[in-house]
């Protein structure tokens, strides 16, 4: 178990605790009781493995800061100060007086996921101090995450920034649970208004290049690819990577081939990856993942090494920290995708946690492996994949 | 990093896709603002007809500054106050036709660029045009009384608008438009005529649906030759023509007859009148009615839906690649070095190719043997390349390669030595085995700080240097290179 104090526990604290204690019960209660390192404990944010009983997390959660909002979910490891872990509970508190916490839940999200995310935002009339932020934990099982998200700006428009992921299960694609308050969610959307006094800024970076000539989207539906430049998409892809041939005809080895190698889109700003790796169509040869690609689109492939990844681990921390004003940071969210544990490989992912400890410094961190991030700063989209997201509070 | 054509067309592309697969008007616009927003990464995007805000985001739905953004649609200011962000540079494009609108975008930061005020003006004509299509199928439908044929107009025209946004093959969605434009109004003929691409003052048939004719054997004529397909296009406007004194002289020309009535209405390719769609009847009896002016129209504008959007592809893949050997277009190329040597210290290699001999094959043989030549060596260039490099043609016999992420000179010159050795093979062109050689200059890019052209330019150096010293062979790339000695 670490423990870490915050660097300004005056008027606005944020504290992190983690227990690899098997009995989630236990665990939770231990998590939570180190994280709170002030008074007014205002927020229990809660990342917990998928091997832990859900409602006995909720339960310990309660023991140890009774009345306190939680908020949290699954992972597919947990992200914190001693590097990223599996089987913990990783819980985060934010409390002082110069802080706000509201929260909203929206559930049945699959099939209304504008108006899920619409739901959420409602949170957000309830904080009035200066600096907002609205943080999205989702169903990583539920499809156009996207949506969500836009649901969110319809309500918000531009004024307030986003950030969150998307809960996961390990890999088991099986189902990931949501935790808010009392209740396990699955199939929803939590949202936390978090309003401080001082700047709160969101950072979001990835580490991939796209490599060879570009593909048009020619074909597609209901969010699947089927085909680019006018060929099976599934085909097309591999050949631009010169895969091995049982990538082409046995699903597991395609997601294990592709998870490092995300489609790239092009925006104005820049490439945006798309993983493609979970929903393979071998019969159909077609491709399709947590993103919607649209026809028309210009798409690369993408490649990225650990470098270029931890390099993009460096900048989305300094672009965080960097904005809040000059202001002392009290600790950072950190969240990262799934598939970056792939590409990056186990001992990868310890040189990625010693990255954000060097960012951190003394500071408490937390976060987990996600199946999707979230972060929006400008424009109307925030939806990421294969990105690390941080949220940098002072 | 500013705004490549490429990407513009690419982002007009993606709103026809988007809206134009909207079931009716409100849920297009809302589309519409969407992607526009999404596309310029701008905060704020608003659709405003008749001085009020249709469609709008950005704002919580309690606090759209309606005035401010009437204001920016009629250019009475260039900015919006966005909340959280303060003052944002905004601007508008409008749009004419039956519907008048504008559409308003604001963002964060510097002003907009020119060709992004460029994207937003053909995206207000993508919304134009959909918009038009939707009211037009909406209005058909209350005049419609038969639920019946309400349901057969509405089945056709899904089935089309599921082509485009498929990208079926052009030339079945517009047979599948004409094919049902003759059934649905009940005509024997039904016939698409369109303007000559080399010259506008003629126009031919290019779907016929219910006659024998030979599509590939009619030759253009004058648009005052073509009947009431030629006066649409000429007007701009639906031509009906009724009885017996008044039949289609084009129409009896293409061997139908006698045909007593013909219906043609306008077809637009982004915004300018290039055809007709043209139902025509051999009853006497035939006359047609608002609503079949209306049906016809609905059909009209999905034939201006795939004309349109087919192009916008045909534009953006000529934005991309090069139309004879398929490989990446020099300004393609020249993007992704920009891209790469701005991303990454790693070491990358620019290759120069320029075949031997190829004017002198080009003047004895003709051009579709140069063609043919410069086919075959694409092919066999981009064969020797590695996962994730790139080949281009650059214009006339000239190559070049970019290879990223090399160890150092020897993995760029093993590349330069594997395309020496396949181009060695003889090339089978005109009833011919020709042999043609192939000169590469190499230049190391990531060694020192140098401009993405410098590095071109060095490689095109070093080629020179390989041609000096005899045909088929690679030289590297040395400061004492220069232009003078080239």
């Amino acid at each position: 178990m670490q423990e870490t104090e915050t660097a300004e526990p005056a008027r606005r604290w944020m504290g992190v605790g983690r227990s690899v204690l098997a009995d989630s019960r236990t665990a939770a209660v231990a998590a939570a009781t180190v994280a709170q390192t002030g008074a007014e404990t205002k927020l229990l944010i809660v990342f917990a493995a998928i091997t832990h009983e859900p409602a006995a997390v909720l339960a310990g959660l309660a023991e140890a800061a009774p009345g306190v909002t939680v908020i949290g979910c699954t992972t597919h490891g947990e992200i914190g100060p001693g590097g990223p872990a599996d089987g913990t509970i990783t819980v985060a508190a934010l409390g002082g007086p110069g802080l706000q916490v509201e929260t909203s839940v929206a559930t049945g999200a699959a099939g209304r996921q504008g108006d899920a995310g619409y739901e959420v935002a409602d949170c957000v009339g309830r904080v009035d101090l200066p600096h907002k932020v609205l943080m999205l934990l989702t169903d990583g099982l539920v499809r156009d995450q996207e949506s969500i998200v836009r649901g969110c700006y319809r309500a918000l428009g531009a004024a307030v920034p986003l950030f969150g992921g998307a809960a996961a299960d390990g890999w088991r694609m099986s189902g990931a649970y949501l935790f808010h308050n009392g209740q396990v969610l699955t199939d929803a959307v939590v949202g936390a208004a978090i309003a401080s006094e001082a700047p709160l800024a969101v950072g979001v970076r990835h580490g991939y290049q796209t490599v060879g000539q570009p593909m048009m989207v020619t074909r597609t539906e209901n969010g699947r690819v089927l085909s680019l430049d006018d060929r099976p998409a599934l085909d097309v892809y591999l050949e631009r990577l010169g895969a091995p041939p049982e990538v082409y005809t046995d699903a597991a080895a395609f997601t294990a081939f592709a998870l490092p190698r995300p489609l790239g889109v092009q925006r104005r700003s820049g490439v945006e990856a798309r993983n493609l790796s979970t929903e393979v169509d071998l019969e159909g040869r077609s491709i399709g993942g947590g993103g919607a690609i649209d026809p028309g689109g210009l798409t690369w492939v993408m490649t990225g090494d650990e470098q270029s990844i931890l390099e993009a681990t460096d900048a989305a921390c300094r672009d965080a920290l960097d904005r809040l004003d000059g202001r002392e940071p009290i600790g950072m969210l950190t969240l990262s995708c799934a598939a970056l544990r792939a590409a990056l490989g186990d001992e990868g992912i310890q040189r990625e946690g010693e990255r954000l400890q060097k960012w951190a410094g003394s500071l408490p961190y937390a976060g987990f492996y996600t199946y999707g991030e979230i972060a929006r700063n400008h424009g109307i989209d925030g939806f990421h994949n294969q990105t690390l997201v941080v949220l940098a509070l002072s | 990093m500013p705004l490549a054509e490429s990407l513009y067309i690419q982002q007009l592309v993606e709103l026809l896709a988007v809206v134009s697969s909207s079931p009716d008007e409100p849920t297009a616009v809302q589309h519409g603002v969407e992607r526009s927003a999404q596309a310029l990464e701008a905060e704020v995007a608003a659709v405003v007809f008749d001085g009020k805000v249709a469609a709008s985001i950005g704002f919580p739905p309690d606090a759209v500054p309606h005035e401010d953004i009437v204001a920016v649609g009629a250019r009475q200011r260039s900015d919006l106050d966005v909340p959280g962000l303060g003052r944002c540079p905004a601007l508008s494009a409008s749009w004419a036709g039956s519907r008048p609108g504008q559409l308003v975008l604001a963002r964060w930061g510097d002003g907009f660029a020119i060709e992004e005020r460029n994207l937003v003006r053909g995206m207000a004509r993508v919304l134009e045009l959909t918009l038009t299509m939707l009211r037009t199928l909406a209005a058909e439908h209350s005049i419609r009384e038969s639920l019946e044929e309400q349901q057969r107009l509405l089945t056709h025209l899904f089935a089309i608008q599921r082509a485009i946004s498929r990208r079926d093959e052009l030339q079945r969605i517009l047979d599948q438009v004409t094919a049902a434009a003759s059934d649905l109004l009940g005509d024997e003929v039904g016939l698409l005529w369109l303007r000559d691409e080399a010259d506008p003052g003629l126009t031919r048939p290019v779907s016929a649906a219910g006659t024998p004719i030979d599509l590939a054997e009619q030759l253009p004529v004058p648009l005052d030759g073509a009947g009431s397909g030629g006066a649409a296009i000429s007007a701009d406007q639906v031509v009906v023509r009724h009885g017996v004194a008044e039949p289609d002289p084009a129409l009896g020309r293409l061997g139908l007859g006698p045909v007593y009535a013909s219906l043609a209405a306008p077809v637009h390719d982004s915004g300018t009148v290039t055809g007709a769609l043209l139902v025509a009847s051999c009853d006497p009896n035939r006359a047609y009615s608002p609503a079949d002016e209306q049906t016809l129209g609905a059909f009209a504008d999905n034939v201006s839906l795939a004309l349109t959007d087919a192009n916008m592809v045909v534009r953006m893949q000529q934005a991309h690649l090069d139309p004879l050997t398929g490989l990446a277009s020099r300004r393609l190329f020249m993007e992704q070095l920009t891209l790469r040597m701005a991303a990454d210290q790693a070491l990358l290699a620019v290759l120069f190719l320029d075949l031997d001999r190829f004017k002198e094959i080009n003047d004895t043989l003709g051009h579709a043997a140069g063609d043919q030549l410069l086919t075959v060596a694409a092919d066999r260039i981009a064969g020797q390349l590695r996962t994730g490099d790139t080949a281009s043609r650059f214009g006339g016999d000239e190559f070049a390669v970019l290879l990223h992420q090399v160890d150092g000179l020897a993995e760029a010159t093993v590349v330069a030595s594997r395309i020496i050795a396949a181009m060695g093979k003889p090339v089978p062109v005109a009833r011919r085995r020709l042999r043609v050689a192939v000169s590469i200059g190499i230049a190391l890019g990531g060694v020192d700080p140098v401009e993405p052209e410098e590095l071109v330019s060095r490689a095109d150096l070093a080629m020179y240097e390989a041609k000096r010293a005899g045909t088929g062979g690679w030289a590297v790339y040395r400061p004492d290179m220069s232009p003078a000695a080239a």
